[in-house]
């Protein structure tokens, strides 16, 4: 594209990391064809809508920003793609105010579609190759921290789940693959890797593993660290604990508990019991105490009486998460709990989790409180008025004066105090480089 | 945006329906050909009629290296899905995604391991998969059942294996419900125990076994709705 017709394109996110690391990817890909990334308010050419479906209030939230964008850049070709394509497709393509719709599996060749359109060629999406790993390592990005993709979709069917409609089978990308983004990403710049896909415990090429994977991709030479995306709780031996003793590992897991009650799991078809993840969060534990766990739990699923959910509360306390990312279940369409019985009350699930919130700023307030007097590295993601922000190896949030301070540096902070409140709580601190 | 609307294509995953197998008045099989997929025994499939949007999740009661692709249905009164496939007949077609599930053994396993299946009803179907794709298996299935009529296929099953459990007569094995027989009984330890059924007889189910001494990982699960 020549500079004097350069063409402006604005991105724009919902949902999980994956979709973020997909962004990311798709904003490497126009930056390197010569687009201009611009904000929604800065009358891009063209708008990406990347939706999630996940609950009620994603579907609502992805509505809403495809509204605005289109209403907002009237003459802008407007791409929605992501999880809603896929599950509300028919819909979305009758609506007059989208251009595109581009399925997951066709997501990463938005650009030959847009470049395409300008061009005056009539492409179809659905002409477009479907490859959920054709992503380029990421060299532009809305992010400090680098996604890594090492699969996609899900088998496991939990019955509140809609991710296995959306996002397909489990596919996991080959090794080599893998590795050489890792490798490019790392050349590109980035000081911190996040593994990511839908159910990455799943991983399975041949006879490499996740724990195999994992291995290897620490082996990669380079200053990096590399950290781990949501996992689901089943399925680690003993080497996956060992793995987090290598340096570039850091010490935090997000995982997806959904509920503390074994009736409940049951219901949703979850393949562990609480059991189970309390054996897990021992073993690391015993062997890293200070060990971060953040989880999922899913309050009012079908059914879940006022004892079930007591179970989750004290689960919640029990395995000190210091994070509680609190879903309000919501019905997704062809999942197997849109047919249970004894659906519950918006108003009770309002309440449970208000619960669930509270406790978890509790617990967090708790680990954070642990950590002052000690020392985080902490990678600086953005410069604030003189104050660095970041995240310590435990993925605890600090802030510091940023005095000599540069983005994307990994610096040495002596944790002094807590400060904020509620979700905005953080450790403050001093540089001790 | 003008859309190119294209026809449904009739692609390998369609089957056409061979035999709707009627076992008792609500119960079916569905016989399909022949799985064009390789399959575990004990996996599932998502199985949809032709031009219905809904879907629904069976597992596969059928052997890995039978004539016929095989499901097990059960008539939900007043439901959406089971009454249209009970309708189904011989040349109608259907969609079939799969396999997917976790759910059994390794075929080294099969050979060498000891197992308990424990069903209620409909959740036999793993389980018959399983005896077909590995008939030298040492097993014992205890099935749970409201009346006796519902155990499907027992001829297949050596009568030393099968443990009927009916709650309703007492034409079966044991009157009563298939927890309370569970209760009564000692396992070898070496035990691995494969579950299947609702999740109410599971949890109860687990909590036996458990307080019999048994690990969670010996304890295998899959929840029917």
């Amino acid at each position: 594209m020549s500079p004097n017709n350069t063409k402006k394109v604005a991105f724009k996110t919902l949902g999980c990391r994956l979709n973020q690391y997909e962004t990311d990817a798709l904003v490497t890909d126009f930056d390197n064809a010569g687009y201009q990334l611009v904000n929604f308010d800065e009358s891009p050419d063209v708008v990406v809508v990347n939706t999630c479906t996940v609950t009620n209030q994603s579907d609502q939230k992805s509505r809403t920003t495809i509204s605005q964008a289109a209403r907002a850049n009237n003459n802008a070709v407007v791409v929605v793609t992501g999880c809603m394509a896929n599950n509300f497709k028919e819909k979305l393509e009758s609506q007059d105010n989208i251009t595109f719709v581009v399925e997951n599996n066709r997501k990463s060749s938005i650009l030959s579609l847009v470049d395409a359109h300008f061009s005056g060629e009539i492409l179809h999406p659905n002409q477009l190759p479907q490859d959920v790993f054709r992503y380029e390592p990421v060299q532009k990005s809305l992010h400090t921290r680098s996604a890594v993709k090492i699969q996609d979709g899900c088998d496991n069917f939990c019955t509140f789940c809609i991710i296995p409609m959306v996002r397909g089978r489990a596919v996991s990308r080959p090794v080599a693959e893998v590795l050489e983004s890792v490798r490019k990403t790392i050349e590109n710049g980035f000081k911190e890797i996040v593994i990511t896909g839908v159910n990455i415990g799943r991983y399975e090429d041949g006879d490499v593993r996740f724990e195999d994977l994992l291995a290897k991709i620490l082996e990669v030479p380079g200053d990096f660290r590399v950290r781990i995306s949501s996992l689901e709780p089943d399925g680690f031996g003993d080497r996956f604990v060992e793995l987090f003793k290598h340096p570039k590992l850091m010490p935090h897991l997000h995982l997806c508990l959904q509920s503390g009650s074994d009736k409940t799991l049951l219901r949703m078809r979850r393949m562990y019991d609480l059991q189970q993840f309390r054996k897990t969060v021992e073993k690391f534990r015993s062997v890293y105490p200070d060990f971060n766990f953040t989880t999922d739990i899913i309050v009012g699923f079908p059914g879940e009486t006022e004892e079930e959910f007591q179970d989750t509360i004290v689960a919640v306390k029990e395995f000190n998460f210091s994070h509680v990312h609190t879903f309000k279940y919501s019905v997704r369409r062809g999942t197997r709990a849109e047919r249970l019985e004894n659906h519950i009350p918006e108003k009770i699930k309002t309440e449970r989790s208000a619960q669930i919130r509270k406790l978890s700023e509790e617990n967090k307030k708790q680990y954070l409180t642990s950590f002052i007097g000690k020392t985080q590295q902490v990678l600086v993601e953005k410069i604030t008025q003189g104050i660095a922000n970041g995240y310590g190896q435990h993925y605890i949030p600090v802030r510091f004066k940023a005095a000599g301070v540069q983005k994307n540096t990994v610096h040495s902070i002596q944790l002094a105090e807590i400060r904020g409140v509620g979700e905005n709580m953080y450790l403050f601190g001093e540089l001790n480089d | 945006m003008n859309l190119i609307r294209h026809e449904i294509k009739i692609d390998e995953s369609f089957y056409k329906v061979e035999e709707v197998r009627q076992l008792t008045n609500e119960t079916f099989s569905l016989k399909l050909p022949k799985a064009r997929f390789a399959f575990k025994a004990g996996q599932h499939i998502s199985l949809g009629i032709h031009g219905d949007y809904q879907s629904r999740e069976y597992s596969i009661y059928s052997g890995a290296d039978d004539e016929n692709l095989e499901v097990l249905v059960k008539e939900v009164q007043n439901g959406y899905f089971t009454p249209k496939l009970r309708k189904l007949k011989a040349g109608d077609l259907v969609e079939i995604h799969g396999p997917f599930g976790k759910f059994g053994m390794e075929p080294k396993d099969a050979e060498t391991g000891k197992f308990v299946f424990i069903a209620s009803g409909t959740g036999i179907a793993p389980f018959r998969s399983m005896v077909r794709t590995y008939p030298e298996i040492d097993y014992t299935l205890i099935h749970g059942v409201r009346h006796s009529e519902e155990a499907y296929d027992r001829i297949e099953y050596a009568t030393d294996r099968y443990i009927l459990c009916s709650s309703r007569d007492k034409k079966g094995t044991y009157h009563g419900r298939l927890t309370g027989y569970l209760k009564g009984c000692t396992f070898s330890p070496e035990t691995h125990f494969y579950l299947c059924g609702n999740s109410d007889m599971i949890f109860d189910a687990l909590e036996i076994l458990k307080d019999k001494g048994f690990e969670r990982d010996q304890i295998h699960c899959e929840v029917y709705f």
